[in-house]
């Protein structure tokens, strides 16, 4: 098998992860397919050196959201893209309606927050461990228990106002 | 509503999405493709159109420098010169920051830091070019009569008092537009700055 084959099955096998960040990121479909394609590009050009230090899952999450913080800031200068059917993410219609308008508040807020709380709430949501998350944001472990209860207590406060 | 609410949630909706596949191997084989294609032809119109604008204007004043009769207007026409050289300079530089090619290899913490640094780069360059269009609005007004007309509206005390009035204004309006355009975002940059530090 060579590179590009390898690539590519490893692409599909963590599809998911790829999809769930740039939805993360982005606020309508057209953004996240743009970020979709940015995120599998710089995945093929980082791809050679990726060196197995670490799992081939946390290095494409490290490589996914650091794509994404780049990417907020381009302009809204559109390239050609491959449309990507993608409504995946849409969280499953609740029965309750007081329980689905506290969940688009909470959205709400998670997407004010700034970029490092950010990307340790988004980890948190995918169930990482604290050594995880510390290995993919760069930070300590204990950094990051700490800054999880913060936002967790500011996202309470906001909540409760 | 906790945040733990919103990880089972969450994971119920990853669950539903388990065996979706949606990229194929011709898809993000052409995703490497385009993108790579994309770069080439990436070119800046907006930065492009206004250096073009620029150098008309910049060989305009310069072919039509000998109608500056008075050393108030010749110090006029060399500032406005200097400014339409060193504004796409400024313009293309500010991109250049924008634009300039990342390793993504990196923790995300290093990533947000260059990420901040390249904005507050970014807006200082951008807020310094407001302002010497600024400028550069103000020598084009002194300047332009004397281009077309043959009259050195300097001499105009009417002038002066309508100029002064009205540059005062527009000043007034246009230091609170940029206030409001680039400070908010360079404190943001510098706020997360200092959040990441902390």
């Amino acid at each position: 098998m060579d590179k590009q084959d390898v690539f590519i099955k490893s692409i599909q096998e963590n599809e998911k992860l790829i999809h769930k960040v740039a939805s993360f990121y982005t606020d309508c479909k057209d953004d996240r397919d743009d970020l979709v394609q940015d995120i599998i590009y710089n995945l093929w050009k980082s791809f050679e050196s990726f060196k197995h230090n670490s799992s081939l899952s946390t290095w494409m999450y490290r490589i996914a959201m650091n794509v994404a913080i780049f990417n907020l800031k381009k302009t809204k200068r559109k390239v050609p893209t491959v449309p990507i059917a993608l409504n995946i993410l849409d969280f499953p219609e609740s029965d309750s309606n007081e329980f689905e308008e506290k969940l688009q508040t909470l959205q709400k807020h998670i997407k004010e927050l700034n970029l490092l709380e950010k990307g340790i709430v988004m980890l948190y949501l995918e169930s990482k461990s604290h050594e995880e998350i510390a290995e993919i944001i760069g930070i300590s472990k204990t950094n990051v228990g700490t800054k999880l209860s913060r936002i967790k207590d500011k996202l309470r406060k906001v909540i409760l106002q | 509503m906790e945040l733990d609410d919103l990880k089972n949630n969450w994971e119920s909706a990853n669950n539903q999405i388990t065996n979706q596949n949606i990229l194929t191997p011709k898809s993000i084989n052409e995703m490497i493709q385009r993108k790579y294609q994309s770069k080439i032809k990436k070119i800046k119109y907006p930065e492009l159109i206004g250096a073009v604008i620029c150098f008309i204007g910049l060989n305009f004043i310069g072919f039509n420098f000998n109608k500056l009769d008075t050393l108030f207007l010749q110090i006029i026409g060399v500032l406005a010169i200097l400014l339409l050289t060193i504004m796409p300079v400024l313009s293309f530089l500010s991109l250049k920051t924008f634009n300039s090619a990342n390793d993504f290899d990196k923790p995300y913490v290093d990533i947000i830091r260059e990420f901040a640094n390249q904005k507050l780069k970014f807006l200082k360059y951008q807020k310094i070019n407001a302002f010497l269009s600024y400028l550069l609005l103000v020598t084009v007004i002194v300047l332009l009569p004397k281009f077309f007309y043959g009259s050195d509206v300097t001499i105009n005390k009417s002038f002066w008092i309508f100029a002064f009035s009205l540059g005062y204004i527009f000043l007034l309006f246009f230091s609170k537009w940029v206030k409001t355009i680039y400070g908010n975002s360079l404190k943001q940059a510098e706020k997360l700055l200092s959040e990441i530090e902390h």
